[in-house]
């Protein structure tokens, strides 16, 4: 066996696969540990075989970046490996998701906590923005969150670098809610501002504990945008109507955000707006963001430790085994009970080929043997 | 809560001064080397190659590797740059921007820190380099238009190598580039105040396509595993407009309050220029005929599709394959017979890792 490829049995060797936790078109996802010292970990397994392009784009974009990009408020790539037709990447093990904690109605969301995700998430993001990487797929269910409370950045399927002034990039990028207005115009020259919009909208929901701009179509999502933050003018936001894509969609009002943002601080509104400026160019940065004084007015965020968790199924499963054993779905279930059904958003068949989805764990499967 | 200032240093020490983001790259910590860690690096891995090659030889018929003329790790290298060569010219071809090609290139001299040409033969190694650049440079195309356009290409040429390429880059496919650092030079100097005496240096706007060629030049050399892009990009500068490019470093490093003495990177700068100008051109194609020639017959026969040592190794990975399924295979009947659907699962727990990865399917 040559050199290399014996070095990639060597790293195979360290990691052990557990149990199957979601499956897609184009990778299954288990749970695994480190061998050496058990720690948890999640593989994704890409099946490359398959593919008559080879390595597919998403799996080269996740790994080249996350090979590059070490924060704590990014998910680690502890290691990569082939094994016969499969790449496997080994990732740091995240037990759940913000849209999983955004639904769970049992939670209360303190405007500390809010703050603390929303801290966390423009920390991973200016490390990658100031790293030259456009995330392009932010939405609470790509924002993992650790046992310990710790927001992560994860799915980069999507990412690229900023390309040059002057290069094209695609539009057809964001998943539709967290798009950003200038792409749904079809714009193909544009930056960091467009992981802002997204922010923003995640920001949005966080309060509302609902998606904020759920649009029907492109075309709706524009309309939902307009109806909600007013219709741009030429004044707002020079040249959009020169925008390859651009259609008018209808002439609708500017409401405060006040209205519909009852309970936020005024220092939280301002940050919102911020985010959510037609503008590209006037669209806060990630690094401003950090800065605004939204962060530095009472309350703190709260520490991580501190924030609402939701137990999920994959907590559950990782309880002592005569806990999960057996027939101890009823006793497991009384916290469980008050809760709308978590994997209501999985059921349209929502591809989790490029992300860890932990929703889809059995409870109570043999198969975790902690 | 109440940690004590002295417990709260332990578990978080003091966050690091800030490092340049070059610093925290795959590039900067692993793919740089000294002169002499590259000889040693290339030497060292030629002769592991030798011997394990001269011992299939043997194996197959002793004594039959008396005779032949193994490739010593600079001819390797010499065939190598020949390939290096090739990448730009089917770049051109594709039009492929310059990233994809200085990316290609950067893969291929990793490829060859860690394989040998005796049983990979650039040729193939190059164009699955150059495939896979193209995706990692988000600048994809499809195997079919890429294989169409090259003679006496497959699609499983390319692909076949793919894993092996990608194990070898240790799935490090982020590559810093000098074109991109002198386009930065380009620009900074722009605003440098005017010279105070007359130089014969071209003005800037014609520096950086001029130093770009020199870039391109230094592809071929080592210089990229031994130097950071911003010093290659200096020295192509230096190349074209030797007063502008000082000017530039000299105030940079007064501006940036480093240690480094302006001497220091002079002196870095002439190693690297006299790299590009000593090496930075395709070798003489007879010199590498005559090594390709040599190639045909030292190659590794386990490599050689058809050949003895291939099929015996192939039959002993089959074997060892029929192997894992008879077992596989027994242990489910068992499990069944005593009637515990979870035994295999059972199983597992003791065997931690999953050596079959028999879920594919």
């Amino acid at each position: 066996m040559d050199v290399v490829e014996k070095a990639n049995a060597q790293r195979q060797k360290k990691w052990a696969k557990v149990g199957k936790v979601g499956e897609g078109m184009y990778a299954v996802v288990y749970r695994g540990r480190e061998v050496e010292t058990g720690r948890q970990v999640a593989v994704k397994k890409i099946k490359v075989g398959q593919l008559k392009d080879g390595l597919d784009m998403s799996a080269i974009r996740e790994v080249k970046f996350l090979r590059e990009l070490k924060h704590q408020n990014i998910i680690e790539l502890l290691d990569v490996y082939s094994s016969k037709t499969n790449l496997n990447l080994v990732l740091e093990f995240l037990d759940s998701d913000l849209e999983m904690v955004i639904k769970d109605r049992t939670l209360v969301f303190l405007p500390a906590d809010i703050k603390s995700w929303m801290a966390m998430t423009f920390r991973g993001l200016e490390f990658c923005h100031r790293n030259w990487i456009l995330h392009r797929d932010l939405k609470p269910n790509n924002l993992l969150i650790s046992s310990t409370g710790l927001l992560k950045i994860a799915d980069f399927g999507l990412a690229r670098d900023f390309a040059d002034p002057g290069y094209k990039m695609t539009c057809q990028v964001i998943t539709r809610w967290y798009r950003p207005p200038e792409l749904l115009f079809g714009c193909r020259y544009y930056s960091s501002a467009v992981d802002i919009w997204s922010v923003g909208c995640i920001f949005a929901e966080l309060m509302l504990r609902t998606p904020y701009l759920p649009g029907e179509s492109d075309m709706d999502q524009l309309k939902t945008i307009f109806r909600a933050l007013g219709t741009p003018t030429e004044e707002d936001w020079v040249g959009h109507t020169k925008l390859p894509d651009y259609v008018p969609v209808g002439q609708f009002p500017k409401t405060p955000l006040r209205d519909l943002f009852t309970a936020a601080s005024a220092d939280a509104l301002n940050l919102l707006s911020k985010c959510l400026t037609y503008e590209p160019r006037k669209r806060i940065s990630a690094r401003d963001a950090l800065h605004h004084a939204y962060f530095f007015a009472l309350p703190n965020p709260s520490h991580p430790s501190k924030l609402p968790k939701c137990t999920t199924s994959a907590q559950l499963a990782s309880k002592p085994l005569d806990d999960v054993d057996g027939n101890s779905e009823a006793k497991a279930a009384p916290s469980n009970r008050l809760k709308r059904k978590l994997t209501g958003p999985d059921q349209g068949g929502r591809s989790i080929a490029r992300k860890l989805d932990f929703t889809k764990q059995s409870v109570g499967s043999p198969g975790s043997v902690f | 809560m109440a940690a004590t200032p002295a417990t709260l240093a332990e578990q978080e020490p003091t966050q690091p001064t800030k490092i340049p983001l070059y610093e925290a790259s795959t590039q900067f910590k692993h793919w740089r080397f000294s002169v002499d860690e590259l000889v040693r690096t290339r030497a060292s891995m030629n002769e592991a190659a030798v011997d394990a090659i001269r011992a299939t030889f043997e194996a197959d018929e002793p004594g039959s590797s008396a005779n032949i003329a193994f490739l010593n790790w600079e001819e390797e290298q010499l065939l190598v740059k020949l390939y290096m060569s090739k990448i730009s010219q089917l770049c051109g071809h594709f039009r492929f921007p310059d990233e994809v090609e200085a990316t290609a290139i950067s893969y291929l001299k990793r490829f060859y820190l860690k394989n040998t040409v005796m049983d990979w033969h650039p040729k193939n190694v190059m164009l699955t380099t150059l495939f896979l650049a193209a995706k990692t440079t988000n600048n994809p195309i499809s195997l079919e238009a890429f294989t169409t356009h090259i003679p006496k290409t497959s699609p499983s040429d390319v692909l076949d190598l793919e894993f092996l390429v990608a194990q070898s880059l240790e799935f490090e496919f982020a590559v810093w580039h000098a074109h991109r650092a002198l386009w930065g030079i380009v620009l900074d100097i722009q605003s440098l105040p005017p010279a105070a005496a007359q130089t014969e240096d071209p003005p800037p706007s014609q520096l950086y396509d001029a130093a770009l060629a020199h870039i391109r030049e230094s592809r071929l050399t080592d210089a990229e595993l031994i130097y950071t892009p911003s010093q290659i990009a200096l020295a192509a500068a230096s190349l074209v407009a030797p007063d502008l490019a000082a000017r530039w470093s000299h105030s940079k490093l007064s501006a940036s309050g480093s240690g480094t003495p302006p001497a220091a990177l002079d002196a870095t700068v002439e190693a690297i220029k006299s790299m590009i100008v000593n090496f930075g051109h395709p070798p003489n194609v007879n010199d590498v005929r005559d090594i390709d020639r040599r190639l045909k017959i030292c190659k590794n026969p386990e490599k050689v599709v058809g050949s003895k040592a291939y099929l015996a190794k192939k039959a002993e990975e089959e074997r060892k394959a029929e192997e894992k399924r008879n077992k596989k295979a027994v242990e489910s009947q068992n499990a069944m017979a005593n009637g515990d659907p979870f035994e295999e699962l059972g199983h597992k727990k003791e065997a931690l890792v999953d050596y079959d990865d028999d879920d594919d399917d």
